[in-house]
């Protein structure tokens, strides 16, 4: 039997590929680019993907059960910009703090809501409450597109908090990760997003509630979003609500995907977006130090996600042949 | 007389394991030629083969004399070989008449001008389909007119047929067989798989029949009898002694009523239906496509709603129950084995261990909070054992299985949460005769244990030799009850269409 080499081959899926090019990469620019392998930019490296990688988290779970939330970013940077609002018109801040929370929640909950509820698309619901809350927070919430955190507020010593000189946000995000890791692969709730993602009907039939859960994964996703703009805040001492608009709700869904989390849902896990999460925190930071210009830092990571799915459908071909085995 | 299609020597094998070796076949013009054995014999690779859909490794075959290799199905078709397929292969979201033109449309189409030839070809087959019906709306018997409407349209010389009666309800079977005889009086060859040997005895001029991917008999139809294809497909005689035939005291007594149904309705589909269910028995629910009886047992497992207003009452244990989800009946203790084993039964990315375990989690049955991996293992190896799943390890993916080993896997997922109710809708479709027997013999179990057992066919002889009791539905309604002991396939039949 010769299927050794042709197994080992088989091992190949995109999360090894990812993983391999990411280590690559990492060689290459360690021996080929000064200051790369230096502990400061290795701190750069991981802390300019950590709250890029709390929100892959967050979509990821969304992706999982065959969904898709393409309102993360805005309620990341409204709710804190409302937020910030808040404090800046010397409104307490634990009932600043409360009314937030209660408008994340309640647009997690619609998004929720609508898609399993009412049958609508996630990617329609989504798009169109993001664009809401985006409207709606900027035009009668807020004054201006930047607000600022208040002198000597918690979101800004949480910026400044170092241990062993890793800024917070690192292990806010590793936590994060070890979290969700425990919370998809040991509890039932979390069982429960593989079932409904695979096969949203047959989970129905043997009495999985998919409808709760998919309220519940629009819900985290929501809170996770806040998670992410608090320290995006808390770096920058200030939100700016034009990130909206930029392109980092593509970038989530980059890291979610390239690391190998199947947009048709059921695969993947929390291993799949740390992959992705280092393989783009390190091209990026190559990149930078090369000084390539923006523009074609974009051109690069979009061909390395077609790269990354086109050797994925080879390797693991999904016609019928191969996945149906038994029927010959 | 030269064969229209010769097949010498084809091998194809899949990661190095043959799915056919060596198998010689041939189809002469004008026959329908069975082609048979059971799942995993490489009827399905053999036919792909001829088609295009598949290359085969080594081999040759030759088409009305002369020896092809097609790159493709679409090269095998334009050459004349049609394949229908087992898994229907239309555009869910395009009408039938666009379905039926689909690839072979002029460049500019009117819209009315193609219904109105697609309404002149679907009759001249005597297919009652709508034209205009977009094919995601039709039932899986429609579906499979469609597809046999399509084959027949490209005025293929060769059609193959891949389970195309599985679906049918016995009087669209009759058309068929119609149709199949005028495509023959035509000169077409037909080759024909099925699982249903007698279909095969009553239609086939030849039979071929394959084991393990190799050829074990070949001859004209009249050499053979149920039983000699029987042992030739297996390679060994299967008792008959799970059946209990028609003798009334055999027959297991009813025992506790669990389910009392009085007038559901659901829209039209469910019209003011009543029946019970009994502990201890085996209900059999037969019905025609298109009668209902699939939608008033999900009824009763709470995956349809029934009609808010008058919409009847359903008791289960005389405590009238009112179910908005299927888990609210899952945890009452009701299961449902869905008939549409790929797109409701089974997880398709996971093992049979998390399939199972799926059961067993979503009944809240499963031991402790954290859900480890050994307890998916465990599982699996527990279940396999228990419902002979053949595999080659437990951790195997489901799709890796044949289809009966899947519909085990599905049983199995609904008979962890220990169920006292429990519902099978087609438990043998698409399934080999090994593991038909095996089905029937985990219902009869079951039964015998103290469960209702509930199950639905649309396969007589099923019906009649498993079953305590029989219902028969017809337009929403359950409209006979008849004792196996009197019952004969023609009052089951007359019930169910008069």
């Amino acid at each position: 039997m010769d299927i050794g080499p042709l197994s080992n081959l088989k091992n190949l899926n995109q999360e090894r590929i990812v993983l391999i090019v990411a280590v690559l990469i990492f060689v290459t620019a360690s021996v080929a680019l000064p200051g790369f392998l230096s502990a400061p930019n290795l701190i750069a490296i991981v802390r300019s993907i950590s709250v890029l990688g709390i929100l892959a988290l967050g979509m990821s779970v969304v992706i999982i059960g065959r969904g898709i939330d393409l309102s993360m970013v805005a309620i990341m940077a409204m709710s804190v910009a409302w937020y910030l609002q808040l404090l800046g018109n010397g409104v307490p801040d634990h009932t600043a703090l409360l009314l937030v929370l209660a408008g994340v929640l309640a647009i997690g909950l619609l998004n929720g809501f609508l898609v399993a509820y009412a049958d609508v698309p996630a990617i329609f619901v989504t798009l169109a409450s993001g664009s809401f809350v985006f409207g709606y927070v900027r035009s009668q919430l807020i004054s201006s597109d930047a607000v600022p955190v208040p002198e000597g507020h918690w979101v800004a010593l949480l910026g400044g908090l170092r241990f062993a000189s890793i800024p917070v946000e690192v292990y806010l995000f590793a936590l994060l990760s070890g979290a969700m890791f425990l919370f998809l692969r040991y509890t039932k709730w979390g069982r429960y997003v593989y079932y409904a993602g695979d096969n949203p009907i047959a989970a129905r039939n043997i009495g999985i509630p998919v409808r709760p859960m998919l309220v519940l994964r629009y819900v985290l996703a929501a809170l996770i979003s806040f998670v992410a703009g608090l320290l995006t805040a808390a770096s920058l001492h200030s939100i700016n609500t034009r990130v909206v608009n930029s392109n980092l709700l593509y970038d989530i869904v980059l890291v979610a995907v390239i690391g190998g989390i199947g947009l048709s849902g059921g695969k993947g896990g929390v291993r799949n977006v740390l992959v992705g999460a280092a393989l783009i925190g390190i091209m990026l930071n190559a990149m930078t130090i090369i000084d390539i210009p923006l523009l074609y830092q974009n051109l690069i990571k979009s061909t390395i996600l077609l790269f990354a799915i086109i050797v994925d459908g080879v390797l693991n071909p999904r016609d019928e042949q191969t996945a149906q085995q038994g029927d010959i | 007389m030269t064969p229209v299609v010769r097949m010498e020597q084809i091998t194809k094998t899949y990661r190095s394991v043959p799915a056919v070796k060596d198998v010689d076949f041939d189809l002469a013009e004008g026959e329908i030629h069975a082609l048979l054995g059971e799942n995993g014999a490489g009827k399905s690779t053999l036919t792909k083969v001829m088609a295009g859909v598949v290359t085969p490794t080594s081999g040759k075959m030759t088409y009305l004399g002369k020896e092809v290799q097609f790159a493709s199905p679409h090269a095998a078709l334009q050459a004349g070989i049609a394949m229908v397929f087992q898994e229907t292969s239309l555009v869910p979201s395009m009408t039938v008449a666009q379905n039926l033109y689909l690839g072979s449309e002029n460049f500019l189409n009117r819209l009315r001008g193609t219904y109105i030839s697609a309404q002149q070809f679907l009759q001249s087959l005597n297919f009652p389909v709508d034209p205009a019906a977009m094919v995601e709306t039709l039932g899986a018997a429609k579906r499979q007119m469609v597809e046999i409407a399509r084959a027949v349209h490209h005025k293929a010389r060769v059609i193959i047929f891949d389970e195309p009666t599985a679906t049918l309800t016995p009087e669209e079977k009759r058309h068929f067989f119609a149709l199949l005889r005028r495509l023959k009086a035509e000169g077409v060859s037909i080759v024909f798989i099925s699982h249903a040997l007698e279909e095969a005895l009553l239609i086939s001029d030849r039979i071929t029949i394959l084991r393990d991917g190799e050829r074990v008999a070949t001859g004209p139809t009249s050499e053979f009898d149920r039983d000699k294809i029987i042992a030739a497909m297996v390679g060994r005689t299967l008792s008959d002694e799970i059946y209990r035939h028609h003798d009334e005291t055999r027959l297991r007594k009813p025992g506790r009523k669990v389910l009392s149904v009085q007038d559901i309705s659901m829209g039209a589909m469910v019209r003011n239906t009543a029946f019970s269910v009994f502990e201890g028995q085996i209900t059999g629910v037969f019905g025609l496509i298109g009668s209902g009886r699939t939608e008033t047992f999900k009824i009763v497992s709470g995956i349809y709603k029934r009609d808010f207003l008058r919409g009847g009452t359903i008791a289960l244990d005389d405590r009238p129950v009112r179910y908005y989800t299927p888990a609210e009946a899952v945890r009452d203790g009701i299961a449902y084995v869905s008939e549409d084993r790929k797109s409701e039964g089974i997880f398709e990315t996971m093992s049979i261990g998390e399939n199972m375990f799926g059961g067993l989690l979503a009944a809240g049955k499963e031991d402790g909070l954290v859900i480890r991996n050994s307890d998916i293992r465990d599982l699996a190896a527990e279940w396999t054992d228990r419902l002979n799943i053949r595999t080659i390890n437990a951790e195997a993916q489901v799709v890796e299985l044949s289809g009966g080993n899947q519909q085990k896997v599905v049983i199995g997922k609904g008979l962890i949460q220990k169920p006292r109710i429990v519902i099978f809708d087609e438990p043998t479709r698409g399934v080999d005769v090994a593991a038909i027997a095996e089905i029937h013999q985990i219902i009869n179990e079951l039964a015998d244990a103290g469960l209702a057992v509930v199950m639905i066919s649309s396969y007589l002889p099923e019906i009649m030799n498993l079953s305590d009791r029989i219902l028969v539905c017809r337009q929403g309604r359950i409209v006979e009850e008849l004792s196996p002991a009197e019952a004969t396939e023609e009052k089951i039949m007359y019930a169910a269409v008069h």
